[in-house]
């Protein structure tokens, strides 16, 4: 008895020591580059902290978190977030199953020429997408003005991206093709995958269409589907490109996200103090959510 | 009766889908056209769909314009103890157009990133899987956490701690933040989760170190979610613009998409350059896509399912 | 016990990096100050050992003044300042106005800001130069250059405690533009004095007027960024005679009547847009297509810029001139722009030095006439150390003609107290305004956000 647990002992020993040598190149640059600015960035949003060489931090306690849930234009920033996120996540998971489940029984030729199309936008770069999406949101002549006043549709010319009303959907749309070429490329492979004799034995049996997608293949891609989640979740999260380039924000704060507005306070407004705060509720926001989406995820399975 | 429907549906989903990749082609097809169109063309109100007349001229003045060396290659470490701060130069490349090398700057970037995040994701994610150390739960739950952050939150702080680490405009600025962030490791725990106990069991037993276990039993194992990962990191560095724009500002410096941006700011009246310029940064990467496209998709397929 | 092992371990390794992390800032910062205090009696003795100064590298930033921002004529100046200096080297960067500022700050906060920064007292003088970021050049100004560069632009450089952070080289005054062809079209141009370049508020209406009709965008108040933003605070501020600021400089005074009424006026004139999508730049090429029949950004810079189309004229060959701002009197009080160079406090006594001898080479040496003929604007100075300079745009006719605007040239407010923060809120203000919100009540938030800033 004693010998064994003696023995469990070494083991365990052993084992930690082991894990902590996988674990340290990664925990070098996990702690490094993103622990510890995460904890002067905590420690920082309890001061009033601005630019300046000879400024100095005062102490104000709670006094960023308090202005926060004061500032009209930080919650109109997290609202934008949180639409941003609920929209395009969803959307973009629907749409590539959907063109996945479309394309992926083609000819070989057309399924990889259509995986191709559709991952040109992540492939091309936000940057050069965005300089021509610029052009065809143009209020004065861009095409879909002119598409939509040839067609009729609209007899005045709609400020696409200077409007506060589209603007914001005119972003999320960027945002939602730069997104979709992942999924779509997963989907198809995943679709692919799935046991084609249990497929054939459902249609045998006088399955629907769709009931063989919902029993059949559906529970097959699951992994699949959580995947494009997480990452498509992370990718809203950064969108940050396509804002700073078309609105910067604007018009009137409409397109603000926290993200980009944590940029802006620090160097329109030079406020470092309350930029961090700002951070910590995000931090405190996403670590929250990626806790449950995970412990969802892990109940799942 | 149900077979016609069935085709009718289809087609109508075929013509769909053709039209929504049309509109995913327009924005390549514009950029791409319109690096050829002559100042005329693309600066007029009335959109012009294929160049009435083909010029070289916005390519000649975007390689004529800044000049940068091609490579630039440093002693490491050497800023910590040259007297001006400044990295020593141990070799530096002949002057090209400096959209060269910004092209050469993002290859090594996201090559850069990619390789260090597989690597150290990998080790660490088999760590977290399989290695019952303490710490382990604390650790993992900081990585869940941390997983979905955008880098904006730690704008400042990362800002002023790459000056203390003397990184500030260098390329490592921008790589040792994406290397850090913990998604990776958090993908290839999910898979390595996947290996059974008895086959690393069994390779100790027969007397297997650690590191080879690592190498011979384990990372054949999780190598498509090696592969998932390497794409995805690939992919997200080429496009992370946020770390290249707080991190880098000398020319020779700039990646392709920085660069972009800053001639799109700066030349707001030559459309026709921005685009050869969109067109040049875009066309390497597309090309390269096509020709690997089936290992590609591969790689990233074949980790999703199986995770 | 294990678990507290665990977590000693992991406070250990935190409070290690961190260390490493953020608590060494100050030693590497008093490294960095260091050589300051040391080495400043090296240059004193490298002076009496003569010309075998050491060898400095320099870095200039330079916003696109002119064809400052042009890669082949901006080599041209440094080749000829390292001609008469060969121990200092010289790297250039450009920025651009839509993001340069962003780069700088970054630049700041990473320690690596460059020596040498070219643009306007709004920047070096009230922002980065009263953040302490910058070097005080007032020993640099001798007599000469006090006595020959003018005394409005002097001001605009020196702050109100004496310290200067700009040795200015150029300047002119901001202006509007319209369409020539399109003014005689539909029969504007009676409104217009095209030699004296003036017209009245109520002409300006009257033009914008007839243009609607037959243009649904005759002009556009652009806010989507602070750039070209002096277009649409002179445009207000003549309209009935407001002022940005009070005289002293001290408090914003957007809120005056006179303002407010501008702001409602245009806000309910049919063809002027307020328009967030664009910025100054946006909006100069809008002109240039020839889809707005007017632009507020407008300079002598512009008027010489021949990319797209000869100087003078649109992309399709329309005739371009350049007017003051409409004023109740025609009697417009134009924005300044003045250009020159400050120094980045970078700790080290021999690049602050040789910065220094680049400032003198082409402020108050021999290289001003090149400097201001690449800046594409005029001289703040009629001499140089008692040589005259005053013919360098003889030749040119263009340069010549806008000379009749320069007596238009109106008090420089930017270097006002908060000033990098007014004017984000200035096109925060226009946005609100634009997307329908009540003029008096936004310009009331406005003076309040500016004189925050101001006050603190």
């Amino acid at each position: 008895m004693k010998r064994n647990a003696g023995l469990s002992r070494a083991l365990r020993i052993r084992e930690t020591r082991a894990g902590y040598l996988f674990m340290l190149p990664s925990l070098f640059f996990f702690i490094t580059f993103v622990v510890v600015p995460m904890i002067i960035c905590i420690y920082t949003s309890f001061f009033d902290s601005n630019m300046g060489k000879d400024a100095q931090d005062t102490f104000i306690g709670f006094g960023n978190y308090a202005e926060l849930f004061q500032d009209k234009i930080f919650l109109g920033a997290m609202r934008n977030t949180v639409i941003i996120v609920a929209v395009s996540v969803p959307a973009v998971c629907v749409f590539s199953l959907w063109v996945a489940n479309a394309i992926y029984n083609m000819r070989a030729g057309l399924t990889s020429l259509f995986r191709i199309i559709f991952y040109l936008p992540v492939v091309t770069g936000s940057v050069a997408v965005t300089v021509v999406w610029k052009w065809m949101y143009n209020n004065y002549y861009g095409i879909f003005n002119y598409a939509l006043k040839n067609m009729g549709v609209i007899d005045k010319n709609i400020n696409w991206l200077g409007d506060s009303r589209y603007a914001l959907w005119a972003i999320i749309i960027i945002l939602f093709t730069t997104s979709v070429g992942q999924p779509i490329v997963l989907y198809v492979s995943a679709l692919g995958n799935v046991d084609q004799s249990l497929v054939e034995a459902a249609e045998v049996d006088g399955a629907t269409r769709n009931q063989v997608f919902w029993k059949i293949k559906w529970p097959q891609i699951m992994p699949t589907t959580l995947y494009i989640l997480i990452i498509t979740t992370i990718n809203s999260f950064q969108c940050f490109a396509l804002i700073q380039l078309l609105t910067s924000g604007g018009p009137n704060h409409s397109t603000d996200t926290v993200m980009y507005y944590i940029y802006y306070t620090a160097f329109k407004l030079y406020r470092y103090g309350y930029g961090n705060a700002m951070g910590v509720v995000l931090m405190l926001v996403i670590a929250a959510l990626s806790a449950v989406q995970f412990k969802l995820g892990q109940s799942k399975n | 009766m149900q077979s016609k429907k069935t085709t009718a549906y289809r087609v109508a989903v075929l013509i769909i889908v053709i039209l929504l990749a049309l509109l995913f082609t327009f924005p390549l097809y514009w950029i791409v056209t319109g690096a050829f169109k002559t100042a005329k063309e693309i600066n007029s109100t009335t959109p012009t769909w294929w160049p009435g007349e083909w010029t070289l001229r916005n390519f000649q003045t975007l390689f004529s314009k800044l000049k940068a060396p091609l490579w630039q290659i440093n002693v490491p470490f050497s800023q910590y103890f040259s007297e001006s701060g400044e990295a020593v130069v141990a070799s530096a490349g002949p002057e090209v157009p400096a959209a060269i090398r910004w092209m050469v700057n993002t290859v090594w970037m996201a090559v850069a990133s990619m390789l260090l995040t597989c690597f150290t994701a990998a080790l660490a994610g088999y760590a977290l899987a399989k290695k019952r150390f303490a710490g382990r739960g604390l650790i993992f739950t900081l990585i869940v956490c941390a997983m979905a952050l955008p880098k904006q939150v730690i704008l400042i702080p990362l800002i002023r701690e790459m000056s203390t680490l003397k990184l500030y405009n260098t390329l490592s600025a921008v790589i040792y933040p994406i290397v850090g962030w913990p998604f990776g490791v958090f993908l290839i725990k999910q898979f390595a989760e996947g290996i059974p106990g008895e086959i690393i069991e069994a390779a100790r037993i027969d007397g297997a170190g650690e590191w080879k276990t690592f190498r011979t039993i384990v990372f054949p194992m999780i190598k498509p979610g090696v592969g998932a990962l390497a794409i995805f990191t690939f992919i997200s560095s080429w496009n992370d613009y946020f770390m290249q724009l707080i991190m880098l500002s000398s020319t020779q410096k700039l990646t392709i998409s920085l660069g972009i941006a800053k001639m799109q700011a700066e030349n707001s009246t030559d459309f026709g350059l921005i685009m050869a310029g969109a067109a040049f940064a875009a066309l390497p990467i597309i090309i390269v896509f096509i020709i690997f496209q089936k290992y590609f998709t591969k790689g990233i397929t074949m980790g999703a399912v199986k995770g | 016990m294990k678990k507290l092992l665990a977590l000693l371990l992991a406070a250990t390794m935190v409070i290690g990096l961190t260390a490493c992390g953020g608590g060494s800032t100050p030693t590497t910062t008093a490294k960095q100050e260091q050589p300051a205090t040391t080495q400043a009696p090296a240059p004193a003795a490298t002076t009496t050992a003569l010309p075998a100064a050491k060898d400095v590298e320099i870095t200039l930033w330079t916003y696109p003044i002119g064809k400052w921002g042009d890669d082949a004529s901006v080599k041209a100046l440094i080749d000829s300042f390292q001609k008469a200096n060969p121990n200092i080297k010289v790297a250039v960067e450009y920025l651009d106005y839509t993001n340069g500022d962003d780069q700088v700050n970054t630049a700041i906060e990473g320690k690596k800001a460059p020596d040498l920064i070219m643009e306007g007292p709004e920047r070096l003088v009230a922002n980065w130069g009263a953040k302490g970021y910058m070097v005080d050049l007032a020993s640099l100004w001798t007599d000469a250059d006090k006595a020959e560069i003018n005394k409005a632009v002097q001001s605009a450089c020196f702050n109100d405690k004496g310290a200067s952070y700009e040795f200015p080289v150029c300047m002119t005054a901001h202006c509007m533009a319209i369409n020539m062809d399109r003014f005689k079209e539909v029969g504007a141009d009676k409104f217009v004095n095209v030699d004296t370049h003036t017209w009245t508020t109520a002409d300006f209406f009257s033009a914008v007027a007839l243009l609607a009709e037959s243009n649904e965008s005759v002009g556009a108040l652009y806010c989507s960024g602070q750039g070209g933003d002096q277009g649409t605070r002179a445009l207000v501020n003549n309209l009935y005679g407001g002022t940005f600021t009070d005289e002293a400089h001290t408090k914003y005074t957007a809120d005056s009547p006179e303002n407010i009424k501008a702001l409602e006026e245009l806000s309910k004139t049919k063809g002027i847009k307020f328009d967030a999508a664009i910025n100054g730049g946006e909006e100069i090429n809008l002109f240039r297509q020839g889809v707005l029949d007017m632009a507020f950004c407008w300079n002598i810079a512009q008027q010489l810029n021949d990319t797209n189309a000869p100087a003078g004229q649109t992309n399709d060959g329309k005739e371009i001139v350049f007017m003051s701002f409409p004023s109740e009197k025609g009697e417009s009080k134009l924005q300044g722009g003045i250009w020159g160079f400050g120094i980045f406090d970078n700790g080290d006594a021999d690049r602050i030095e040789a910065a220094k001898t680049f400032i003198k080479y082409f402020a108050a040496g021999d290289g001003v006439k090149d400097a201001v003929k690449t800046s594409t604007y005029f001289a703040v100075r009629d001499k140089v150390n008692g040589a005259d300079i005053a013919g360098i745009w003889a030749d040119n006719a263009v340069m010549n003609e806008y000379t009749k605007l320069m007596p238009f040239l109106g008090d420089y407010y930017q270097v006002t107290k908060g000033w990098a923060e007014a004017r984000t809120a200035w096109w925060n203000m226009l946005q609100r305004i634009g997307s329908g919100g009540d003029v008096a009540t936004e310009v009331a938030q406005f003076v309040k956000e500016a004189n925050e800033a101001a006050s603190k």
